[in-house]
């Protein structure tokens, strides 16, 4: 049922937009997680067979945008992550972009064979693997011999209807770009990208610690019943790079004109040979002008539609990111195209972890971490049980604003807890009045211990599990808002001079124990909960003074809320002038009793 | 059928009953005590000195109430409170140009506004009505005793764009506009009694019909039923004496009964005191009234929110700032957009880079709610961590942003406010407190939170902060006026600074902006900026009118050098308007550091900014400190910084080398995006402004000051 939570109401404002009918996945969303193919690395050794091939990819204004893609030549050793039913959803075309995620293991040999079946007049193409030291022949016990494929500019290219193969070591963890090392201001344009991502060899202790939050968290899912869809617990083998959940952004601009010239020239040199005089594109790629900005290949709405849905053949992956409260999320982040991108995370910061792959640590001792201090940093929960793992800190910077590079990847840290708001987002209070007014809810009065971080941690099945206790049973609201109590710092407006928006839960609060809690019950008065003081006409005090919410975008079963991450290159947030669209997506942080299903 | 009939009619009534709504609903507010900073604890109309975390207890529970934590001692923060107005506006382009803007504008703290400072108030000056300053204030107040379309460029005397302002500084009115009493209440008064009633009286409960024993029960009847709580104060007057004054309710009878003469009449009680017996029972009054107290509450008079509010636009958009521990009310007022009457547009208020934010006062409108025109909403936020943030309008970001609606927002770290009794002021002492878990919501523990930055220093040190008059290098020049303050809490005095300024970096595309007038569709893949603004001006406007015309580049200026005013413009209301308050003149005394509270709210363009002879220290990356997780601080020196859209850092100018940066001299901090020196026509200006090295710098820490 989620799929038409995320995409409804703005798809359709789109497509109200545009005269095109688009056929509607029925099927339901599937939030993120990180997709992609693996190379069967069980034997250290990981094989992808790709190939560049031509295809139109699908814009929410209904145009249809020719470009190139990296595709699967034959079906992959597997597909990632490898729980149902990814297992089955899970499709490598032969065309697609971003191309398709690898997944490999940390000292992987991987062997990548590349086989150019781009348009003739389209000419070589290659692949580019930065941060790994690459091998175009055979690479025999750390030594390359032989060639393969014929001379580039940047490394071996295959040949129209040619082939070439790139063989590496995969040296070093984290999330990497590859793109066409051929003719970039165009082919990468056009679409010849992708990411490889290298899950550590090892992971640190306390990732997996029983008493970690990660345990916890872990608990918590398994109680709700929610799959373990990451790829590894942690990014690095490093004890500050534990994750519980992780998506893959690329970031992407387009100039349609570019592809248009490119289309036009490879029609009208259709059966040329390869070599031949004229048999090449001479597609201006300068003045640089975009007008569609993409995530994953993808603009708003059709962002948040699910991961492999039949509307966007060649645009598998998609931008939906889900989180509980407490949980931490990876950000594998990775600027494809020719501008930087702004990317701004409402709700927290993120605190870079790695560049391209490379750990941003503080100086420490030669001789290692054995001890905290002098740059080594215990990284514990501070919880019974889990002594953390000591490790040099991490010096990578916090932001609110991540900056997307061209050909530049990052890893990141974000996490969103609430703590600090001054109100209760659960819209708690303590009293013995169940029953008495009408509710019945005994989670209103669901208590809140703190762990030595401050969150109520005790008990992973609880709703409010990851609360922030020192805001339990805080009103938000000067007068008596739903089922909670008077005294709160804010007054709430008269709803009638609101709009609300496809993600308003229809009150400040998170989960729909909480909202419907605030708004269900009727504005009577003689209710028994009580008036409010000096109301004229009395107002009961369980009465909301606010609209219900719309349902579209965050139905009563979830309530979460939802933050906005996007380019703040404002004019990035449209599609081909039209807001809203472009790299564009939502956040939803979604409390305990939604159940996250990152797949359908 | 029947039955289902009877049952869905209260329903119907039901489901209109919040249809019905106000034309406007214009709201402030600003209460001077929370759950979080009682009153009785500190008064809120000034920032307690830092002693330690806040200690808290628990609110005992009385019934559904209670249960959270209260402060109980060291209570760290005030209240501050805003009020802002979001509509449309004109502002002056360096080239002469007016250009239309959306824009959000000051509907509180005027005066402060007007001279280059934040505009943010504590209780009791947000609380203060024009009418009281105005009756303390008659030479400076108009003659009707109202706001002036245009205040305070009006009182001011502003006459001519940009330049001549008139007098700033007449209008010091720093208030919520429209404060204005409760809608008065008043009832007329039929019949007062005190203690028992005559023979056959009575009264309908609650209240109930006095006795002998209760001889200074006063009982007034009404002819109408009076609009007040029990527990309210009321004013009666005309009775006689005893009988008038200023009561507080104990009983409300709103349930009319016939009078022996004919008509309904309604009661309430109050107690006069024990002294006050034998008043004579009053009958049959005509002439005598019981009214509500003059108290501000809220309501607001929206003729004033319009007069002031329409065509108010400023770029930057107000200044607020506040400090670490504060509850903030921010009210957006939206009057509508004069010059666009076929738009509907909300507003929003989003709060960029708020940690841990709640989606509903996120202010993004997909996710919350957004404000309609003739509307009034309170964004509410504790403090985040101290920081330089930055907030802006969320409705359709890249038409909005460009049009104009961004404004700055930084927060003051409780490190400025350590008291001399923790551990004789010393700053890692103190920092050691906040993290140390007495109050889990300020502390930073890197081996648990991956996002804190306010680590302790690896080593101790003494570092204390200077006092007045005394630079942070700790020289002491002769008439010094500032006092040395820190962008966060370091621990170690590294991101020490003697005077302060927010630097906006922002474009405007004039077609973008003149499509946006008209009532043509925008186009936002063409957008390209053709004036590159710093805190909404291009130089020369930067450094305003008193600067540059003074002195010949290269040869020093001549001092001092009197702040530049706020810059006005002719509305197509015929009327003045500060458009854009606040300068970008950098004052920094000789031997000092000026900190740079930099923003990039462009739309569409990175925007580089160069120093041109001042080392840049980048001490704060988005409103963090730049310290590894083992504590080490990573700040780095640069020439340059480059920022995108929605990015903040903090950049101290260290000019305390005296013997390189000496009195007189100015230097510039310029974009090196060549083509971005200019505007738009004009090969000239663009993103410059000026940093003048003084002998001392008085009047303040920030825009507004003199360089002597």
């Amino acid at each position: 049922m989620r799929a038409m939570t995320m995409k409804n109401a703005i798809s359709q404002i789109a497509r109200i937009l545009v005269p095109i009918v688009l056929v509607f996945s029925l099927a339901a969303a599937t939030h993120a997680a990180v997709p992609g193919i693996t190379g069967g690395s069980t034997a250290g050794a990981s094989t992808f067979n790709l190939t560049a091939q031509d295809g139109y990819l699908n814009q929410p204004d209904g145009n249809a945008v020719y470009s190139w893609g990296y595709g699967c030549n034959g079906a992959p050793a597997g597909f990632a992550p490898a729980v149902v039913p990814f297992t089955t959803i899970s499709t490598c075309p032969s065309m697609q972009v971003p191309g398709p995620t690898l997944i490999v293991h940390e000292n992987d040999v991987v062997t990548i064979n590349l086989i150019n079946q781009l348009p003739t007049a389209a000419g070589n193409t290659s692949i580019l693997f930065p941060g790994f030291n690459v091998c175009t022949g055979t690479l025999t016990a750390g030594v390359c011999s032989g060639t393969t494929g014929v001379t580039g500019l940047l490394t071996q290219e295959a040949a129209p209807g040619g082939s070439v193969t790139y063989t590496f070591v995969a040296s070093a963890p984290g999330t990497h770009a590859y793109y066409s090392g051929t003719q970039g201001d165009l082919q990468i344009e056009m679409g010849l990208y992708g990411a490889i991502i290298v899950l550590p060899a090892s992971v640190p202790g306390n990732c997996t610690n029983a008493n970690s939050y990660h345990a916890k968290n872990l608990a918590a899912e398994a109680h709700w019943g929610e799959a373990d869809y990451r790829l590894s617990q942690a990014a690095y083998d490093h004890p500050a790079s534990c994750y519980d959940r992780e998506y893959l952004f690329q970031w992407a601009e387009m100039d349609h004109r570019i592809h248009r010239q490119a289309e036009a020239q490879v029609q009208a040199r259709i059966g040329c040979a390869a070599g031949s005089v004229g048999c090449s594109l001479d597609v201006q790629t300068e003045p640089y002008h975009p007008s569609y900005f993409l995530i994953n290949g993808r603009s708003m709405p059709d962002l948040m539609d699910p991961n492999y849905a039949s509307e966007y053949p060649h645009q598998p992956y998609n931008g939906n990111p889900h989180i509980h409260p407490g949980e931490l999320l990876l950000l594998r982040t990775i600027g494809q195209g020719r501008w930087q991108h702004p990317f701004h995370e409402h709700a927290n910061h993120v605190r870079i972890l790695a560049r391209d792959g490379n750990l941003v640590l503080s100086p420490a001792p030669a001789a290692g971490c054995a001890t905290p201090g002098g740059g080594c940093v215990s990284y514990t929960s501070g919880l019974t049980g889990d002594p953390g793992v000591t490790a040099p800190g991490l010096a990578g910077i916090l932001q609110f604003n991540t900056d997307t590079t061209p050909g530049e990847a990052f890893d990141g840290i974000f996490y969103f807890t609430g703590r600090g708001l001054n109100w209760d987002p659960y819209g708690h209070h303590p009293g013995a009045d169940v029953g008495t007014n009408g509710l019945t809810d005994p989670l209103a009065h669901a208590g809140c211990t703190a762990d030595a971080n401050g969150y109520n941690t005790g008990d992973p099945t609880a709703v409010n599990f990851f609360e922030w206790c020192q805001d339990h049973n805080k009103p938000v609201q000067v007068n008596p808002f739903g089922d909670v109590a008077g005294g709160g710092p804010a007054t709430l407006p008269d709803s009638n001079i609101l709009t609300n928006g496809q993600w308003y839960g229809g009150t400040p609060y998170l989960g729909p124990d909480a909202s419907l809690r605030a708004s269900m019950p009727a504005c009577a008065t003689g209710q028994p909960g009580g008036v409010i003081p000096g109301s004229n006409p009395p107002v009961s005090a369980n009465c909301t003074t606010l609209n219900p919410a719309n349902t579209q975008a965050n139905p009563a079963n979830e309530r979460g809320w939802a933050f906005m991450w996007h380019s703040h290159n404002e004019r990035e947030i449209t599609t081909n002038n039209v807001f809203p669209g472009g790299m564009l997506m939502m956040l939803l942080v979604d409390s305990r009793e939604f159940p996250i299903d990152e797949s359908l | 059928m029947r039955k289902l009939y009877q049952f869905l009619l209260p329903v119907l009534v039901l489901g209109l009953a919040p249809a019905i709504a106000s034309a406007q609903s214009f709201r402030v507010q600003c209460p001077d005590s929370t759950i979080t900073h009682p009153k009785s604890l500190h008064d809120n109309n000034s920032e307690p000195a830092y002693n330690g975390p806040t200690v808290f207890g628990t609110q005992a529970v009385s019934g559904s109430t209670g249960g959270y934590v209260v402060p109980q001692s060291n209570v760290n923060g005030a209240i501050k409170c805003q009020q802002i107005s979001g509509g449309d506006g004109y502002m002056t382009e360096a080239d002469g140009t007016q250009t239309f803007m959306f824009s959000f504008g000051p509907l509180s703290g005027l005066a402060d506004i007007a001279a280059g400072r934040p505009g943010t108030q504590f209780p009791n000056a947000f609380n203060t009505p024009y009418l009281d300053w105005c009756t303390a204030n008659p030479a400076s107040c108009s003659a009707n005793g109202t706001l002036v379309r245009g205040d305070p460029a009006a009182t001011d005397g502003a006459n001519s764009s940009p330049y001549s302002v008139g007098t700033p500084g007449i209008f010091t009115w720093n208030g919520a506009v429209g404060l204005a009493p409760e809608v008065v209440d008043t009832v007329n008064i039929s019949d007062a009694y005190e203690g028992v009633l005559p023979t056959g009286g009575s009264v309908a409960p609650p209240c109930t019909t006095p006795t002998v024993s209760t001889p200074n029960l006063v009982t007034i009847y009404t002819y109408t039923p009076i609009n007040l709580p029990m527990n309210s104060q009321v004013i009666v007057s005309g009775v006689g004496t005893g009988y008038d004054g200023t009561w507080t309710i104990s009983c409300v009878s709103n349930l009319g009964f016939p009078a022996s003469t004919g008509f309904t009449q309604y009661a309430f009680q109050y107690s006069v005191p024990a002294s006050v017996t034998g008043l004579a029972p009053q009958e049959l009054l005509t002439g005598p009234t019981a009214s509500a107290p003059f108290l501000p509450d809220g309501h607001v008079d929206p003729r004033q929110i319009m007069d002031i509010g329409v065509m108010n636009g400023n770029i930057p958009a107000p200044l607020i700032a506040f400090d670490e521990d504060d509850e903030f009310f921010l009210t957006l007022t939206n009057v509508g957009m004069a010059m666009r009457p076929d738009l509907f547009e909300q507003h929003t208020v989003h709060f960029h880079g708020y940690p841990n934010a709640s989606s509903f006062y996120d202010g993004v409108p997909d996710a919350s709610v957004a404000i309609n025109i003739g509307g009034s909403f309170t964004y509410y936020y504790l403090s985040p961590d101290a920081g330089t943030y930055f907030w802006h309008c969320h409705i359709t970001p890249p038409e909005h942003l460009q049009m104009g609606m961004v404004g700055q927002l930084y927060v003051r770290p409780r490190q400025d406010r350590v008291a001399v009794d923790l551990a004789g002021g010393k700053l890692y002492a103190a920092l050691q407190q906040q993290n140390s878990g007495v109050d889990l919501r300020t502390a930073c523990n890197p081996g648990a939170d991956i996002l804190c930055s306010a680590v302790t220093p690896p080593t101790a040190n003494t570092v204390t902060r200077p006092d007045t008059g005394t630079l942070c290098s700790g020289a002491t020049p002769l008439n010094e006026g500032t006092k040395p303050n820190y962008v966060y809490n370091d621990g170690d005095g590294s991101t020490c600074y003697d005077v302060e300024y927010p630097l906006q970096m922002h474009g405007f595309d004039p077609n973008f902006h003149f499509v946006g007038m008209t009532f043509n569709p925008e186009m936002f893949a063409d957008m390209k900026d053709k004036y590159f603004l710093l805190n909404g001006r291009s130089y020369p406007d930067t450094v305003g009118p008193n600067s540059t015309l003074q002195y010949v580049t290269g040869t020093g200026s001549t001092l001092p050098i009197a702040p530049p005013g706020p810059q006005a413009t002719v509305s197509s209301d015929g009327t003045m308007h500060y458009s854009q308050p606040l300068p970008a003149i950098i004052n920094i005394p000789a031997g000092g550091k000026a900190a740079l509270r930099l923003v990039n709210l462009s739309v569409s363009e990175y925007h580089t900014l160069a120093s041109l002879g001042i080392p840049m220290k980048v001490a704060g990356w988005n409103a963090k400190l730049l310290r590894d997780q083992a504590g080490n601080n990573t700040e780095y020196y640069t020439n340059s910084i480059t920022l995108g859209g929605g990015e903040s850092l903090d950049v101290i100018l260290d000019a305390s080398d005296i013997t390189t940066y000496k009195a007189g001299q100015v230097y510039y901090l310029f974009t090196p995006q060549l083509d971005h020196l200019s505007n738009d026509a004009e090969n000239f200006g663009g993103l410059m402004t000026e940093v003048h090295i003084c002998n001392s710098v008085t009047g303040g820490n920030t825009f507004g000051n003199t360089c002597n």
